[in-house]
């Protein structure tokens, strides 16, 4: 007679037993941990982990598929969260709930539906919070002056400044002088001028709005019921999302996280879809390695 | 509970505690998990830390040394008393290193502000802490 296990025992067991996976769903576990490959994170009580579990589940079938591995990395990525606290940028703590999302549903015999469901949730939660900062609870977002300053100041939109905003090398030089802050209750006889033309007001404007259009788009369509919302507008909201914002924004392992969260949502059936959400991610690889924006100031010659 | 819950429930729960911190403890809402990130000039790049080092015969400014840049971004990220200790700790810990009397560090975390329409800048504090060397 087999004596049975105990309680810990099978809950151990429970996470290490294999279901077999469709094969669509192997295609966003396989771009997470290319995700986890291509940004390294954490001390190093972190970073061998995470890079050791990610290269094991893309060359091991059976390791793809095990619940224990991926709650691993959820909890290495939590412990990175931990380590330097409050640091760590938000992707972060959306790929720890991920990470675990994926631990969770690999459990369950109908793991693809658990895993679009899950994605869903996070998507929408995560683009409604940051929906609300934006318009209830942030003082200089919707007033325009988040853009203004940081189209003038933040170098990684330099070049969109200049490009698209009509400024000049040695305009963006003043206004960062212009900028420089005064001490608390200073003020100077004559402020200097911050030179911002027609059109970077204009982008500012756009991309205020636009950000926000853009980011309730995708919560109102992830937290709503999947019966009333087709999953082609979901999918066409998160892709455009992520192809207009990740050719700015500096955090590709943000985009990458996007969209294998909306591949995990894609039917068995969706095959162009599920290439569609592979070509975006590349895109957003393209936009982070290669400075195109750079390339084409170099190409119009600057004003 | 159903598994499919746990991970929302927790980005929720984590979303909720941030906006409490930023209230409470002026965590910039850019970091803490509630996704405030890009909505808000308060961040890492528009704040920083003032050190001032006191002792018998001493008081002087000092810049944050790169030894102790991360506390000095974790204080100016969110300016609580433990990080603002920590951090003072460790200035005095390097004080002591270099053999250089410290009785009390006074820390300064400011940040930015723009006006909303001639974007002119200037810098108002957030907190003011001084730790006493025991």
């Amino acid at each position: 007679m087999v004596p049975a296990l105990p309680m810990t025992g099978r809950l151990s067991l429970a996470w290490l037993r294999t279901r077999p996976c469709p094969p669509h769903l192997e295609i966003s576990l396989r771009l997470t941990a290319v995700t986890l490959l291509l940004r390294p994170m954490g001390p190093w009580f972190v970073r061998p982990g995470v890079l050791a579990a990610a290269a094991l589940v893309l060359i091991s079938p059976r390791a793809l598929r095990t619940p224990a591995i991926w709650i691993g990395v959820a909890a290495l990525v939590a412990v990175r969260i931990a380590e330097d606290w409050p640091l760590a940028d938000n992707h972060i703590y959306l790929l720890s709930y991920w990470t675990l999302a994926i631990a969770l549903s690999l459990r369950s015999d109908d793991m693809a539906q658990r895993l679009a469901i899950m994605s869903r949730w996070l998507l929408g939660l995560a683009f409604g919070f940051a929906v609300m900062w934006k318009v209830l609870l942030a003082p200089d977002f919707l007033d325009g002056r988040f853009f203004r300053v940081t189209l003038l100041t933040d170098p990684r939109f330099a070049e969109a400044a200049v490009l698209i905003g009509g400024l000049t090398a040695d305009d963006l030089e003043a206004n960062r002088r212009a900028l420089v802050p005064l001490p608390d209750g200073a003020a100077l006889a004559e402020p200097p001028a911050v030179i911002e033309p027609a059109r970077l007001r204009a982008l500012a404007a756009v991309a205020t709005w636009g950000i926000v259009i853009l980011e309730a788009s995708v919560a109102v369509l992830m937290l709503g019921s999947p019966r009333r919302v087709p999953a082609w507008l979901r999918h066409t909201a998160l892709l455009g999302f992520c192809l207009v914002t990740y050719a700015f924004a500096p955090v590709a392992g943000f985009g990458w996280l996007l969209l294998v969260m909306g591949a995990a949502q894609t039917a068995d059936r969706d095959v162009w879809l599920r290439r569609g959400y592979v070509a975006a991610f590349l895109v957003v690889l393209v936009y982070s390695e290669v400075p195109w924006a750079a390339l084409l100031l170099d190409l119009v010659g600057e004003p | 509970m159903r598994a499919t819950a746990i991970p929302p429930a927790l980005l929720t729960v984590v979303a909720l505690c941030q906006i409490a911190l930023v209230r409470a403890e002026a965590l910039t809402p850019w970091k803490g998990g509630g996704f405030g990130m890009f909505s808000t000039l308060d961040h890492g790049a528009y704040r920083g830390v003032d050190v001032v080092i006191e002792a018998p015969d001493r008081s002087e400014q000092q810049d944050v040394p790169p030894s102790l840049d991360t506390l000095a971004a974790r204080a100016a990220t969110c300016p609580s008393d433990w990080l603002l200790r920590r951090l003072a700790e460790g200035v005095v810990a390097r004080e002591r290193r270099y053999e250089r009397p410290v009785t009390t560090v006074r820390l300064t975390v400011w940040q930015t502000r723009f006006d909303p329409r001639t974007l002119l800048a200037s810098e108002r504090t957030l907190r003011v802490f001084t730790y006493t060397v025991p």
